[in-house]
């Protein structure tokens, strides 16, 4: 017989009657009854009722704590109530923490290839971005991200930093992506998804675990936690450090033969995490929990990213946050929460340049040295010492987040969370915005979920918010109709409406480099003289810095379909969304220090479908993630002219162009994951995006893990392959790996 | 009919009087409290001693009597009052008041109701045909065949149990490979280790399987297994209809009425042959499940019908009855 680990009885374990027991015999005896009661303390209370009231007819409804408990895999992101999928007003993708560890995904943002629609891809120095349905690049601007319901992204890009996310990927315990605009629930970030990352329950990591990967380009991670589980404090204290060389190589000309060249690329990491989480019971209705979370280390940044480097400009990455939620459940039917969390984000970029003197002579006198018509004379005449300085993109964002919500479960049929938010952030830096500013955010939402009939759920939710980026108020509504063809299929009639604003650096910068250490001395009357990035375009003509710009809005229809169905040995699920989605007044343009074209300017229209199937077969898992996406995109904004005055259709084709460079007509992933005799398991993946701009993203990842149970531990041994099927680096000539096979190798032991 | 109970009758002690002495006595005393008229008694009785919980002791009573019928006549005793009959037929109810009465009185033939297989095993085996059950636990092979009839796919089961109620899988994993499946008893060490041991075993179980056992499964510790399980989203089966109700997803059980058709059976065998059939466990049985919980967790269920009959076939292609 298969047993583990075998030593004594726990006495403590003895003193509890079963609950046959309990309802046969305790009455009989008062005494012990109360002693039970005491020793059980105040979870008893809650489950007394349940569990000793044994039915004495055969027909009894089912309750228990079921009803009331808020923290069980229902999709919560949707709409913020728990729903079953059959009637979520939305599709929603739900990955679970296992599927991503027995995949052998070796990264955050890696997992997200797994849901229909979304692409992945790094971008500047090895950058990873993350997109659904397109329309970003370097800022993932138009998701909301959410860990454990605290807001992800920063406050002054409203960027996600997928690297520095204090996320180990051993403490997911499951990823939910609400596809489709969610402002109705989270607001106008959450303008064409949500992705909500949920964490492991403190009270399910008891105990200790410890895990190490080491792999190609230098790839290392290790991960340790320890924790425990009490009646009255649960509690998690994890470690992990992510390491990465990034890409082999880049092209880059040789300035002596002219030639393009490969050369290294600096675009690695290496971070370290700490995150603390806890809760702490009062009682079964009452409880609080607590996270805080550090993040520590170095982001490499390759000067050849920066037009003016003389060294790598690596990013020194220093937050942290604090995070907690007082959760109390009045009754079985009513229960709220108060959420609080405090994060910053420290970004120190520092690095020295190299100009030559006529260029900051330019500067002085007016002139733009990036300007093409004083590129060679007089910006960059030779003569002179050059001037060197060092300057910097520091930044520092911090958000305090307040929200309550309150769920009122008038019965099964009817259901209603609602609640309101606040969000104040401020933004430091000399560089982005020549000091401080700040943005104030106040919003309400509500959702109400009503069956009027056993094969229909209406689903009805809005979030009004005010923003001071605009000083305008938005309301962002959602209504859905879920027709309950069967109890294991349903289909789904969702409109919605959501908007983006645009965040604190493209509404208001103040974009400049200040020089300090400025050399030699001859040119120390520079020193602190800031070049700002109105003086230093490279083409006025289209320049829009100063200009207001207005929200971004979507119009979203959806109708989807989701069905289980039972087989003999298996169950298959499918889900099926077919969407059209009207995006107008979309911000598009570049967002550098020389070149600042942004404007509300283009539309699209964006139709498509997803398909996401599993079949779970004994010992098998397979699953299929496939996107279509079919956008139509215009140039509807002010007209843009050249330098002669005439009308610059290229620069509007090329707006157009910049909205749609991670939007990817076919996208998807197909895995499979076997168990095997000897406690082996095995995965197979694949995924595809066909295509970015000029170029396909094709991977198959192959991973064998044996699983060893031992008396006092469980450890996993795995060994993960990725074949790249393209040698065609993506998005960018930069991206280059040497090796189409890569090679990881990792051992765990949970205690 | 005069309460027993409050009846202010002196017993003499065990031991004092002759044998014949004590039996026309007890006799007596129970004709006269009882209320019946001892020459007029056409139907032979069945004494019960009760669990103390009244409202399961009147339910349990009634759905005796009308199973059986006119065949015997049900009475409520008291331990003092069993503790002096020389003869008659006693049903109890839990195990407590087994043993009470065991102790009480150990020449009585006992047929325990409401006790589980491992609690009443011994009892029967070293005393066949005079005392026996009808077994309220579950044989977990059903149970597992109730989770593989809601999990087709599942073919591994995850099992919690101490080192010493780790024999109550036993027979369990050795059924198992019949059925396709297999299972691997993770054994908790004490309090501090019951997370941390249903975190490994949930990395290896299809489903976490709940035996009979209260040291890993009660009230004190039920929401806490649940919950984690949940998130895992692993389903937990068993061990009882009132965990369902606590949020187990499913459950076997025995039915309250098909108990006591088949206790009637039993005692109306042991009233004309003086021996009571093998313990054994109810030939049916009904499943419980938590609607709430399969629709959270996505998890299509099938109807109890569909459910019972997919055990059935399982048992009988196999060529097993629950044991």
């Amino acid at each position: 017989m298969p047993v583990t680990n075998y030593r004594y009885v726990p006495r403590a374990y003895t003193r509890h009657p079963s609950l046959i027991g309990c309802f046969v015999d305790t009455f009989s005896n008062r005494d012990s009854f109360t002693r039970l009661w005491l020793l059980s303390g105040s979870l008893m209370l809650a489950f007394s009722a349940t569990t000793c009231a044994q039915p004495l007819t055969d027909n009894a409804t089912p309750d228990g704590f079921y009803g009331f408990s808020d923290d069980i895999p229902e999709v919560l992101t949707t709409t913020r109530l728990r729903q079953p999928k059959t009637r979520v007003p939305g599709s929603t993708t739900v990955i679970t923490g296992d599927m991503i560890r027995d995949l052998g995904i070796t990264s955050l943002a890696e997992i997200f290839r797994l849901v229909p629609g979304m692409v992945v891809t790094e971008v500047g120095s090895g950058t990873p971005v993350t997109t659904y349905h397109g329309t970003v690049h370097y800022e993932q601007r138009r998701l909301q991200v959410l860990v454990d319901g605290r807001t992800a992204h920063r406050t002054n890009l409203s960027d996600v930093d997928w690297l520095a996310m204090p996320v180990p990927l051993e403490l997911i315990e499951r990823i939910e992506v609400a596809r489709g605009p969610n402002s109705a629930a989270y607001g106008i970030n959450a303008f064409l998804a949500t992705i909500n990352i949920i964490t492991r329950d403190p009270a399910d990591t008891a105990g200790v675990e410890l895990r190490a990967v080491r792999g190609s380009r230098d790839h290392a991670r290790v991960f340790s936690s320890v924790g425990g589980a009490g009646e009255d404090f649960d509690w998690r204290l994890a470690y992990e450090k992510r390491k990465f060389e990034g890409f082999d190589y880049q092209i880059e000309r040789n300035p002596d033969t002219g030639e393009n060249e490969k050369a290294p690329f600096h675009d690695g990491h290496d971070l370290n995490v700490f995150t603390y989480d806890s809760r702490l019971k009062f009682s079964p209705d009452l409880n609080l929990e607590l996270r805080a979370g550090v993040v520590d280390g170095i982001d490499e940044e390759d000067q050849f990213k920066e037009s003016v480097a003389s060294e790598n400009p690596d990013i020194d990455v220093r937050d942290y946050y604090l995070h907690t939620k007082f959760n109390v459940t009045t009754s079985e039917n009513h229960f709220f929460h108060v959420m609080a969390g405090y994060q910053n984000f420290d970004r120190r970029r520092r690095w020295a340049i190299e100009l030559p003197y006529a260029a900051i002579n330019c500067l002085q006198n007016g002139l733009s040295p990036f300007d093409e018509r004083n590129y060679s004379d007089p910006c960059f005449a030779v003569g002179g010492d050059p001037v060197t300085a060092r300057i910097n993109s520091d930044s520092e964002d911090s958000r305090l987040e307040l929200e309550f919500q309150d769920t009122v479960i008038f019965n099964d049929d009817l259901k209603l969370v609602s609640g309101i938010g606040y969000r104040h952030d401020v933004y430091r830096s000399e560089t982005f915005f020549n000091g401080r500013g700040t943005n104030d955010q106040s919003r309400i939402f509500a959702n109400v979920e009503y069956t009027p009939i056993q094969w229909l759920t209406l689903n009805a939710g809005g979030n009004w918010e005010y923003t001071t980026t605009t000083h305008e108020g938005y309301f962002s509504p959602r209504v859905a109709a879920n027709f309950l063809l069967h109890p294991n299929h349903v289909i789904r009639f969702v409109y919605s409406k959501a908007v983006r604003t645009p965040d604190g650096f493209e509404q208001d910068p103040d974009y400049g480099f200040t020089l300090r250490d400025v050399g030699p001395p001859q040119y120390a009357n520079l020193e602190g003289f800031r070049v700002e990035s109105d003086a230093s375009q490279s083409r006025p003509y289209l320049q829009t810095l100063g200009r207001e710009l207005e929200e971004e809005t979507i119009e979203s229809r959806e109708i989807s379909y989701f069905g289980q169905f039972p087989l003999d040995q298996a169950i298959f699920s499918l889900e099926v969304r077919a969407f059209d989605d009207k995006l107008r007044d979309m911000i598009s343009g570049l967002i550098t220090f020389d070149d600042w074209t942004i404007d509300n300017n283009v539309s699209m229209d964006q139709k498509g479908f997803e398909v996401e199937a599993t079949v779970e077969y004994p010992g098998t898992t397979f699953r299929i993630a496939y996107g279509y996406l079919d956008q139509d995109d215009w140039y509807d904004g002010p007209e843009i002219l050249d330098a002669e005055g005439n009308i610059n259709d290229d620069k509007k084709a090329k707006n157009v162009r910049l909205l749609g460079r991670l939007s990817v007509r076919h996208s998807g992933s197909v895995a499979v994951i076997q168990d095997l005799p000897w406690g082996l398991k095995a995965s197979a993946a694949t995924y595809w995006a066909d295509e970015f701009e000029y170029s396909e993203y094709q991977r198959l990842d192959f991973r064998l893990a044996k699983w060893i149970h031992q008396s006092s531990y469980t450890a996993e041994l795995a060994f993960t392959m990725q074949h790249y099927v393209h040698d065609i680096p993506v998005l960018s000539e930069d991206n280059n790996i040497n090796q189409a096979n890569q090679f990881f190798f990792e051992a765990g032991v949970r205690f | 009919m005069t309460d027993i109970k409050n009846a202010p009758y002196r017993f003499p002690q065990r031991g004092n009087l002759s044998r014949w002495l004590r039996a026309l006595v007890a006799l007596a005393a129970l004709c006269v409290f009882s209320g019946l008229a001892c020459g007029a008694a056409t139907k032979p009785v069945v004494y019960i001693a009760g669990s103390g919980n009244a409202a399961l002791d009147k339910h349990i009573s009634r759905l005796l009597s009308e199973a059986l019928g006119d065949e015997a006549e049900l009475e409520f005793a008291t331990n003092d009052q069993l503790a002096v009959m020389e003869t008659g037929t006693v049903v109890t109810i839990g195990p407590v008041a087994f043993s009470k009465v065991r102790q009480a009185n150990r020449d009585l033939p006992i047929l325990a109701m409401l006790v589980e297989r491992t609690f009443i095993e011994d009892y029967t085996d070293h005393n066949p045909g005079q005392i026996s059950a009808i077994y309220f636990d579950v044989p977990l092979i059903l149970q597992a065949l109730t989770g593989k009839a809601i999990l087709p796919h599942a073919n591994k089961i995850a099992l919690l149990a101490t080192p010493e109620t780790v024999h109550l899988y036993e027979r369990l994993i050795d059924q198992l490979p019949d059925f396709g499946m297999d299972a691997r008893v993770f054994v908790v060490d004490n309090s501090e280790q019951l997370i941390p041991t249903l975190v490994r075993a949930l990395t290896y179980g299809d489903f976490l399987l709940a035996g009979p056992d209260s040291a890993i499964y009660n009230p004190r510790t039920i929401k806490h297994l649940l919950l984690t399980a949940y998130r895992r989203n692993r389903i937990v089966i068993g061990p009882s209809q009132a965990y369902v109700k606590a949020g187990a997803l499913a459950s076997k059980y025995a039915p309250y009425p098909q108990m006591a058709e088949m206790a009637a059976q039993y005692l109306i065998q042991h009233l004309t042959s003086g021996r009571f059939p093998t313990a054994a466990y109810p030939t049916e049985f009904g499943v419980e499940l938590n609607l709430q919980v399969a629709r959270s967790l996505n998890i299509p269920l099938p109807e109890r019908q569909a459910i019972a009959d997919y055990v059935r076939q399982q048992m009988e292609r196999a060529g097993r009855k629950p044991e």
